[in-house]
């Protein structure tokens, strides 16, 4: 386990403050509205994926209730916000506070009993975003099958205009999960979390309280994933049952953290930059099937050559890393991509990195594994 | 006085009675060696008096604590620990990693950085220093198990199960070993030693307690219980005791 300390949160503290700025100075900078929205798609993503990740990627519990909590974020705004007027912002918090209450009635639930590890809890974690969706779907004070408009309540005005105001919301969030999977990453609650993955009945003889912890993990989780989810309706505009619950998110956190790694903050953060810069240009450019192939491929390849996942084996192989990011800006301005953003160019460089750190290091790693060998012959 | 006494210690596992009406006690500071031939249920004891599995019957009391009912991680707070038969590290933890989680909970729980640097003493005390910030594949049986006994250690306990921590070592790794076990003895830790090894039992253990199926057949001095009727068909059988007599 790699270590993180109290600087690395100042630091992410630190590039979200200027980011919090990027709006403010947008005339100045000249770029255009788009990349804010980009931004807050990134922010969305990185704070589902890394919420997601403190519980699941630490606990080694696989969980695809993540739809059930973004979706309780979501409704909670469609519900409370616009047909009960509630003032927007607190709507946000009961978003979070909601979603954690499931989390915690499942945790009660399932984690009580022993025989509920593996493949069961995920599947009881699956059923709970059917059962939701369910009920809201015949409930007519939660949606009722019609679906429910967000794109007429009274937005708070000292954030901005929208495209600034969803770009600050999404940072909070992304910066308020990433400090929380840091802090838990170092913190006990961590180490307790690590043991559980690896092996729980010990970790519980060596005096981790594990029925807490997971307890305490799935609530942050939760909460981090509500109140995003309650944030993003007003990206949605109008939300529907289909969308809200779809397979879509769960299955999306899931492929960002393991592509990016699941035993580090930052696997998550690297993962959902990745796909979403990826999926975001290949979809403009009209590729949409070939956007999902590729982000289906990369996490093929992941799973088979690269288990620690792409954040760890881009920091074992730096200049590795770097080359090829910047072989991938060169290719992208030879191509002539500077069509309307550095988007485009992200994508590249990004795009070339990871291809740099994945493909040749597997028979790098054969010479490596080989040399372990050796020397575990030479120690027995 | 903090002794171990457990009375009436029932476990069953499907048809199986493992342990049936199992009582004893731990006095402090002696060397007990749990004995007994395959199966006869010293796992299962040792599991049942950790908190590993939960018994179906019986009483368990250290000291003025009960145990009896205590989930595994308040137990370990009350200063049990044990180490299991097949190490179990911690899989993705380095070595060091693996030895400090302990330090960071129990009756005295250390913050993570000061837990990293007491687990460097019990590693030391191990002999595996060199192998702090390694993968726990990169580790061969020897070093696993000694792994597992500084994990134990590390949970700071009055009271340590050895669940056949010399069990395929070599014999020189074995004399090795047995110096190991009489120093943690001689820092004030009471052991309980289950070993298939009757030279080590024979060597360390201050009293004998041997199981056969579920149940005590005999309990007290080393010597003695060894040369016991029961003991003796126990483990060889009753033909090879009427060939000898």
């Amino acid at each position: 386990m790699t270590s993180t300390n109290r600087n690395t949160s100042l630091i992410t503290l630190t590039i979200a403050v200027i980011l919090w700025f990027m709006p403010t100075f947008r005339e100045t900078l000249d770029y255009p509205v788009f990349f804010l929205l980009f931004g807050y798609t990134l922010f969305f993503w990185i704070a589902q994926a890394s919420s997601w990740n403190t519980f699941t990627g630490f606990s080694g519990y696989f969980s695809f209730g993540q739809g059930a909590f973004f979706g309780a974020g979501v409704y909670a705004v469609a519900v409370l916000a616009v047909k009960r007027d509630w003032p927007l912002l607190l709507t946000f918090l009961v978003g979070g506070i909601v979603a954690a209450a499931i989390g915690l009635i499942i945790g009660v639930v399932v984690f009580r009993l022993r025989e509920l590890r593996g493949e069961i809890f995920a599947l009881m974690t699956l059923a709970v975003a059917f059962v939701m969706a369910s009920i809201a779907r015949v409930s007519p004070t939660i949606d009722g099958g019609q679906g429910a408009p967000v794109n007429n309540v009274p937005l708070p005005d000292f954030l901005g205009d929208f495209p600034t105001m969803i770009f600050r919301l999404g940072l909070i969030v992304a910066t308020l999960a990433v400090i929380a999977a840091q802090w838990v990453q170092r913190s006990r609650l961590g180490w307790g979390l690590f043991s559980i993955r690896d092996d729980e009945d010990v970790a519980e003889t060596l005096g981790v309280p594990t029925f807490r912890y997971k307890i305490t993990a799935l609530l942050i989780t939760a909460f981090i994933a509500g109140l995003s989810g309650a944030i993003h309706s007003l990206q949605i505009g109008y939300v529907t049952i289909e969308d809200v619950f779809s397979i879509r998110v769960p299955l999306f956190v899931i492929l960002m953290s393991i592509l990016g790694g699941t035993k580090h903050w930052m696997g998550p953060v690297v993962g959902a930059i990745v796909v979403v810069t990826l999926n975001d240009r290949l979809n403009r450019a009209g590729f949409q099937e070939i956007s999902d192939f590729i982000t289906g491929g990369l996490l093929i390849l992941m799973i088979v050559a690269v288990k620690e996942g792409l954040y760890l084996r881009m920091r074992t192989r730096p200049a590795r890393t770097a080359i090829g990011f910047v072989a991938g800006l060169a290719i992208g301005l030879a191509l002539g991509a500077l069509d309307e953003s550095l988007i485009t160019l992200l994508a590249y460089g990004l795009g070339i990195a990871v291809l740099a750190v994945m493909l040749p290091l597997s028979w790098f790693a054969r010479g490596r594994s080989a040399e372990a060998e050796a020397k575990v012959a030479s120690h027995g | 006085m903090a002794d171990l006494r457990f009375a009436r210690i029932g476990k069953r596992f499907g048809g199986i009675r493992a342990l049936d009406g199992v009582d004893g006690h731990v006095d402090d500071g002696e060397i007990l060696g749990l004995v007994g031939p395959n199966g006869s249920g010293k796992s299962t004891l040792i599991n049942v008096l950790s908190g590993h599995y939960e018994a179906d019957e019986g009483t368990i009391t250290y000291g003025d604590a009960n145990l009896t009912d205590l989930p595994p991680h308040r137990i370990i707070e009350t200063g049990l620990a044990r180490t299991y038969q097949i190490p179990r590290p911690f899989s993705t933890m380095t070595a060091l990693e693996n030895v400090s989680v302990p330090f960071m909970f129990g009756a005295n729980p250390l913050p993570p950085p000061v837990a990293r640097e007491s687990a460097m003493e019990w590693l030391s005390f191990t002999g595996l220093e060199g192998l702090a910030n390694e993968p726990i594949d990169s580790l061969n049986l020897h070093q696993l198990k000694y792994l597992e006994l500084a994990r134990a250690l590390a949970a700071r306990p009055k009271l340590l199960f050895l669940d056949e921590v010399l069990s395929g070592l070599n014999p020189t790794e074995i004399t090795a070993s047995i110096e190991m076990v009489r120093r943690i003895h001689a820092s004030g830790i009471t052991l309980v030693i289950v070993e298939h090894l009757v030279r080590v039992v024979t060597e360390l253990a201050s009293r004998i307690m041997v199981l056969d199926r579920g149940t005590v057949i005999a309990d007290g001095d080393p010597k003695v219980v060894m040369q016991d009727d029961a003991v003796v068909t126990a483990y060889l059988g009753k033909r090879s005791r009427r060939a000898e007599g």
